[in-house]
């Protein structure tokens, strides 16, 4: 028994600190795709579950404050496994000001420039295309 | 009856790894001695955990400096809080401030590729965030090498941007907001004071700008340190300090000109163009008031008084 019990709680340790390497190399990944001239800022790593029948499409919202004279890159990774494509929609207060996602092409864009002339906090909304699960990361850099 | 136990034990360690999947790029919780924790009432922890959804991402380690670089102003040396003092910190409310004071200096030497410098901070920040244990989220043999190297800067600033983030959202995660919130506004003076100090040699428009429209962030900062403002006398006295700096920003004026964004495609990327506008007023003798208040006090944060 005792035995078992040291190998069950090895095992859930080595899972734990694999789900957190996991992620850290996701954002590593996908930080090596922002491309050149560009500064790296801050990710989000995003584990959404997938819509229920009839409910809104599952949302990971984050406020991040963006500054006037700045060009803002916005990427999106999406996991291994991953069922949907990551999608940012960018919020300034209630207003939506840019989505990675078109639906009159229906394409989902995987890098977004946003050229900030208005210093204020805005929120970023991640999801994944029609309410699927997914996971992804999304990275905000500055380019220069 | 060993094996009913096995299968219970089984299956509380399962549940448990669910629960934690949802956790991103967290690492293993750990539990603190209270000393890192400031007791807050359920009202207070409410409104507390509401302000930091609210925001995360007050301030950036590197994104003054990325403005002082692409402004073209040389680097001063002379800026840089010095590292001796690092070792005279006795409390964790100085050691979290400093090290978001030299968070921002490391972010300002990576930006300008002066790794030979950075090395120096690095080891401060990394012997910081060991007394504050978040060194594990702090590879400094990783981040010691690229900066010798110096052949990889976007690497190092990404892995020390990276690094800040992660202590930040563990410190928040862990019920230790206070350090987190000490951290950023460590960040955040050292960055307004780094602005300052290059705006008097180098009076640039959109340098001005930047540091007047400081007024609408610091309320954000001051929000997230009003729960803990009465939870000792170092942190009264850096709310009051702060508050001054908010008081110096009330003459400046911020106006908004509307205008519907516009979308281009260009390279496989959607680019957005923001059409309306703010607009920063401020004259020159309140743009003095901001400078030598926020000087001051940043050179009280840096003295540890």
């Amino acid at each position: 028994m005792k035995r078992i019990l040291i190998t069950l709680t090895a095992l859930f340790f080595t899972a734990f600190i694999l789900s957190g390497q996991d992620s850290r190399d996701m954002v590593s990944k996908c930080a090596l795709g922002i491309g050149e001239n560009t500064t790296y800022l801050k990710d989000f790593v995003i584990k959404l579950m997938a819509a229920s029948s009839g409910s809104e499409t599952p949302v990971y919202k984050a406020n991040i404050y963006l500054m006037k004279n700045q060009t803002y890159l916005f990427t999106m990774c999406n996991g291994d496994g991953s069922e949907g494509e990551l999608v940012l929609q960018l919020y300034d207060k209630e207003k939506q000001i840019i989505s990675s996602y078109n639906r009159n092409t229906d394409m989902v864009y995987s890098a977004l420039e946003f050229v900030c002339n208005k210093t204020g906090l805005y929120t970023l909304w991640y999801s994944f295309n029609d309410g699927k699960r997914g996971n992804g990361v999304g990275i905000v850099s500055l380019l220069k | 009856m060993k094996k009913v136990n096995v299968i219970v034990l089984t299956g509380f360690l399962i549940s448990l790894l669910f629960s934690c999947g949802g956790s991103g790029n967290r690492v293993a919780n750990f539990n603190f001695p209270e000393s890192d924790s400031i007791p807050i009432n359920e009202a207070e922890k409410l409104s507390q955990e509401a302000i930091e959804d609210i925001v995360q991402n007050i301030s950036s380690p590197v994104e003054m400096a990325s403005l002082l670089q692409a402004l073209e102003v040389p680097f001063f040396t002379e800026y840089l809080a010095s590292t001796r003092e690092a070792d005279g910190l006795s409390t964790n409310f100085q050691k979290a401030l400093q090290l978001g004071v030299y968070g921002a200096d490391l972010g300002y030497l990576n930006i300008y590729e002066k790794t030979g410098t950075a090395i120096d901070n690095l080891a401060t920040i990394n012997k910081l965030a060991d007394a504050l244990r978040v060194g594990q989220f702090f590879d400094f043999e990783t981040l010691k090498r690229l900066a010798v190297n110096k052949t990889n800067i976007d690497s190092l600033v990404f892995m020390s941007v990276h690094s800040f983030n992660e202590i930040d959202e563990y410190l928040r995660e862990n019920n230790r907001g206070y350090l987190s919130s000490l951290m950023i506004t460590g960040v955040w003076i050292e960055a307004q004071y780094l602005a300052c100090m290059v705006l008097k040699d180098f009076p640039h428009r959109e340098l001005k700008d930047r540091i007047g429209e400081q007024k609408i962030v610091i309320n954000d900062l001051l929000l997230l340190l009003r729960p803990y403002m009465n939870s000792d006398d170092e942190f009264s006295d850096l709310y009051s300090d702060l508050e001054r700096i908010k008081t110096s920003f009330r003459p400046v004026e911020i106006t908004y000109i509307p205008g519907d964004p516009e979308t281009i495609e260009r390279n496989g990327r959607l680019v957005v163009i923001q059409n309306e506008t703010s607009v920063i007023m401020i004259d020159d003798d309140d743009l003095s008031d901001v400078i030598k208040i926020t000087e001051e006090i940043r050179n009280k944060v840096i003295a540890n008084q």
